[in-house]
């Protein structure tokens, strides 16, 4: 069967079929498309030219307080789908000590579309491949030893339905694009500098995107330059100091200790056997204070133009913007219909009113689960990045993260970044490698001195987050204006 | 062997392709997966997928391309469509600056050794009433969480440079569970894995975590101030310590291109103290084991590290082709890493009883490398790690750091245990394709940096 509209009543029919049973909740998802291509250019080599194409259904059952799920690429086969979803959800049920349920919620009819000027699968591979290796010549210089140009490209065409009656069509389009230059630099060690295309958070989010040449290919010489400065710099030494973060580092360091502790399922405990918990508890909403005044943090932030805007979640909720965190205190979480009823129940109390609209799924064949949207730390009232410069008695600036490691309950992190500026006395005096800054979440975000104003926002694009079992990666965004933070354990300890 | 029809369909495509003159490999995946999820002590998930996807890859000359479909097969139609638009794009391709090398099948080989029906088709009941064992015999005071996963995967893969083909039907699992105190926030694990069903016993597990249980229940968390310290590392902290060595070390592309913390080594130099000996063995069953690589080299016994020296790199086939030198058979997602065992006690406590104080982490979370040239790593504890003094457990230890070198670690290794233990290391993004590595149950090293502890688990 690969006529959509049969396809989507033969879905209607069985989700009839299974809610009569008597399940809970039913809901079905038919990717009619999932497209990705990726290219990447090598030292200027075509290392990948690859396309992948996806699609079918993916059918979840609430049953009994838990939930059964089953995906196929063979839509001859949908009845089976339902039936072992159907299957898989009473079998589940045998062990339920704390029921999961969806509540009632009236249909809703939609669709949304990401906001696209040039459809990225239309524009053909050699515009595609002109454009890239344009990009790739401007890297050339005679240090550089490794130069990389990467793009990918994303388009998904979904339909859902479930079983409160609400039908929902998204037409969602991504496009990432990343430029790095390598160098050895005075010890033998590879450095690195890049620039990933980022968002203004107004645009539009199709090739327009990463042909625009202030969100991406203008940055070639910068990150060139400052290579240049960095095989030459020294390494920064261990000590105690503020931490200036530019979004292309910041953007990470909210995705991390942020986003992910206020993720609903975290908190709840459904991920501790992979990603990981949260040291949030229920109890923390409305009281902690998990930074300084000067912290407010959203989700979505009515942001058009990122992966982290996508319409409707995949129980069925619209997108909403909202605070997770109030000028310091913690208000909200990312959340979804099924894990709110739990910690609401769980709690005794209304912690959440309703659904943050954050439950997705990244391809047809995985359950949805709560992912962060567009976590986002609104512009402050504290300047540009010159005017926190200049504040600085003692400090570095970081962009663009190396490595990044966190603990289970995101309590405590380590990041490295590309590139450090020293700070000293309200001046940028000398660049400075390998540098490391680490801290406790609660502690560092308490120590939050400075945040910049709209004009230091970037919405800087995430491809590859992941999370849940099986495994799924997910696309978001991250709206950071530059933020500093002080008293930070910077380098390493000898 | 793979279904009779598809495999008559993808070779019909193969030999018309081959005559047409076109470089093309058709490679064919196949899953059947099945993982339960278990949080708040209910199962809240229990998914089945069954999934077939085709890549094909083209070659045109130093052009290449490739395209990957998950849908529904029709018929050659359908291989031919995928096929068709790899050509397409290989054609507008721009060209390497070096001429790729081609796969091609070495020889047939079908590989079922490791496949166990019952495990394929894993009734997800006798999940559910293993979970409700275990949390029945461990105590409902305690909040369970966990995930197994279980499945099969068929590899076919035919290229058009001959007729051999090379096929692999294996079947995996993973089993997890996590107990954590609702007050007090420790968090103990358990994992099992293997091939056959009969590999998983809930004896096991009620065994090991029974065993922890009264240590984080009668003392309280210790906070690891920041020094260097005698460390056993658990199999899985080994696993994660010898994968990121293997990854950052001995892959042929990071040491050409100076990324490396071996690049200013070569094969014969020292680079880890003289009791370490890896090897990659597709032929060791504690690892999945796969015979042949994604380029259709057949794969073999690999010395890595004999003794502390650098032996070998491994190298892909872009890799080599861009480098001039020969594949070694590592176009793969499944390597099977070996470390060597040694001839420590098979307790690690008793390793240890003349040692002082000694930190035992079993596991290492979240690692990551802020300097690769440099080997550094960083990760902290999560599970069921404790503090020992004299060979005694004295109790569970908080959330701590590492970040070290792996010369550091690696080079001062005191005590390796004489037993070996299976590590599986798959993730499911994407597709199935399991993965495993055999390490010493454990290895007791000196002067281990720890750079900071939270006063949480």
């Amino acid at each position: 069967m690969t006529d959509s509209a049969a396809v989507k009543l033969e879905i209607s029919k069985n989700i009839s079929r299974i809610s009569l049973d008597g399940a809970g909740y039913v809901d079905a998802r038919f990717y009619q498309d999932d497209s990705s291509e990726t290219i990447l250019l090598y030292d200027g080599d075509l290392e990948a030219n690859d396309t992948t194409i996806e699609s079918g259904i993916g059918v979840r059952v609430l049953w009994g307080g838990a939930w059964g799920f089953a995906a196929t690429s063979d839509l001859s086969s949908l009845r089976a789908c339902f039936d072992k979803a159907l299957l898989n959800a009473k079998t589940a049920s045998k062990l339920v000590e704390v029921p999961l349920f969806m509540g009632d919620k009236d249909p809703i009819k939609g669709s949304y579309s990401s906001p696209v000027a040039v459809d990225p699968f239309t524009v053909n591979l050699e515009d595609k491949l002109e454009f890239l290796t344009r990009l790739d010549a401007d890297l050339v210089d005679d240090f550089i030893l490794k130069r990389m140009v990467y793009a990918n490209f994303q388009k998904k065409r979904i339909y859902f339905q479930n079983s409160d009656g609400s039908e929902i069509n998204k037409d969602l389009v991504n496009v990432f694009g990343m430029i790095m230059v390598m160098a050895l630099d005075s010890d033998g060690e590879m450095q690195r500098r890049s620039m990933s295309l980022y968002s203004t958070g107004d645009g539009t989010s199709g090739w327009e995107m990463i042909t625009n040449p202030v969100l991406f290919a203008d940055h070639s010489s910068r990150i060139k330059s400052e290579l240049k400065e960095l095989i030459e710099a020294d390494a920064l030494e261990y000590g105690r100091k503020s931490v200036i973060l530019l979004p292309g580092q910041g953007h990470l360091q909210v995705h991390e200790t942020i986003g992910h502790p206020l993720e609903l399922d975290r908190i709840l405990g459904y991920e501790l056997s992979y990603a990981g918990g949260s040291f949030v508890t229920l109890d923390s909403f409305g009281k902690l204070r998990y930074g300084s005044d000067k912290l407010s943090a959203s989700s979505y932030g009515s942001i058009l133009n990122s992966p982290g805007s996508f319409g409707y979640d995949d129980d069925g909720t619209p997108e909403r913007d909202y605070l997770l965190i109030d000028r310091g205190i913690l208000v909200n979480a990312l959340t979804s219909r099924a894990m709110i009823n739990e910690a609401n129940g769980k709690a005794g109390r209304e912690v959440f009113r309703q659904s943050g609209g954050v439950a997705r799924a990244t391809s047809f064949y995985r359950a949805p689960i709560d992912r962060m949207t567009n976590v986002n730390i609104l512009p402050g009232d504290d300047g540009t990045l010159e005017d926190i410069i200049s504040s600085t008695e003692d400090g570095i600036v970081v962009d663009n993260p190396v490595s990044w490691s966190i603990g289970s309950n995101r309590e405590h992190f380590h990041f490295g970044c590309e590139i450090a500026w020293e700070v000293k006395n309200g001046e940028k005096t000398r660049v400075l490698r390998n540098p490391t800054y680490q801290g406790h979440t609660l502690e560092f975000y308490n120590s939050l001195s400075a945040v910049g104003d709209k004009s230091t926002l970037r919405v800087e694009l995430v491809d590859n987050c992941g999370k849940g079992e099986p495994n799924q990666v997910m696309q978001i965004g991250h709206g950071v204006p530059v933020v500093k933070f002080d008293d930070v354990i910077t380098g390493e300890r000898k | 062997m793979l279904d009779v029809n598809l495999r008559k369909i993808l070779m019909e495509v193969r030999d018309q392709a081959a005559s047409e003159g076109i470089q093309a490999t058709l490679t064919l995946h196949h899953e059947k997966s099945h993982l339960m999820r278990v949080g708040n002590s209910s199962i809240s998930l229990n998914t089945s997928e069954n999934l077939t996807r085709l890549d094909v890859e083209v070659t045109d000359g130093r052009k290449q391309a490739s395209q990957t479909y998950l849908g529904m097969i029709e018929g050659t139609e359908t291989i031919k469509n995928v096929l068709d638009k790899a050509l397409e794009k290989a054609r507008v391709a721009s060209p390497k600056t070096y001429d790729p090398i081609p796969d091609e099948v070495e020889e047939s080989i079908q590989e079922e050794s490791q496949y166990d029906e019952v495990l394929a088709d894993l009734d997800p009941g006798i999940k559910a009433d293993a979970y409700r064992e275990i949390f029945s015999e461990l105590g409902a005071k305690y909040n369970y969480s966990g995930s197994w996963s279980s499945g099969s995967v068929e590899v076919y893969m035919i290229t058009t440079a001959n007729r051999n083909e090379v096929y692999h039907k294996g079947t995996d699992q993973l089993f997890t569970v996590v107990l954590k105190h609702p007050e007090k926030k420790w968090e103990l694990i358990n994992t099992q894995t293997g091939w056959r069903a009969s590999d998983f016993s809930v004896e096991k597990t009620v065994k090991e975590l029974g065993r922890l249980i009264p240590v984080y229940e009668e003392n309280p968390g210790f906070k690891v101030e920041p020094g260097e310290y005698t460390v056993i590392f658990g199999s899985d902290a080994v696993s994660e310590i010898v994968n990121i060595s293997v990854f950052t070390g001995f892959m042929g592309r990071g040491w050409e291109e100076k990324q490396s913390w071996t690049s200013q080594n070569k094969p014969g130099d020292e680079v880890l103290g003289q009791n370490i000996t890896l090897s990659d063995d597709p032929l060791n069953p504690q690892t999945f084991m796969f015979e042949f690589d994604m380029s259709g080299r057949k794969r073999k016994h690999f010395p890595l590290i004999e003794n502390g020296v650098l032996m070998n790199l491994m190298y892909d086939s872009s890799t080599a082709a861009r480098y001039g030198r020969e594949p070694t058979g590592h176009d793969t997602r499944s390597m099977g890493i070996v470390m060597n065992t040694g001839d420590g006690f098979e307790c690690p406590i008793e390793a240890v009883k003349d040692m002082g104080r000694v930190l035992y982490i079993p596991a290492l979370h979240y690692m990551n490398m802020p300097s690769r040239s440099k080997g550094i790593f960083t990760g902290s504890s999560r599970f069921n790690a404790i503090l020992v003094e004299d060979g005694k457990v004295v109790s569970p230890i908080f959330s701590t750091r590492i970040t070290d070198s792996l010369q550091n670690v690696l080079s001062k290794v005191k005590v390796i245990s004489s037993v070996s233990e299976s590590v599986n290391g798959s993730n499911t993004y994407g597709r199935r394709m399991p993965v495993a590595v055999s390490v010493p149950s454990y290895i007791v090293a000196e002067g281990v940096k720890i750079t900071d502890c939270a006063e949480s688990f």
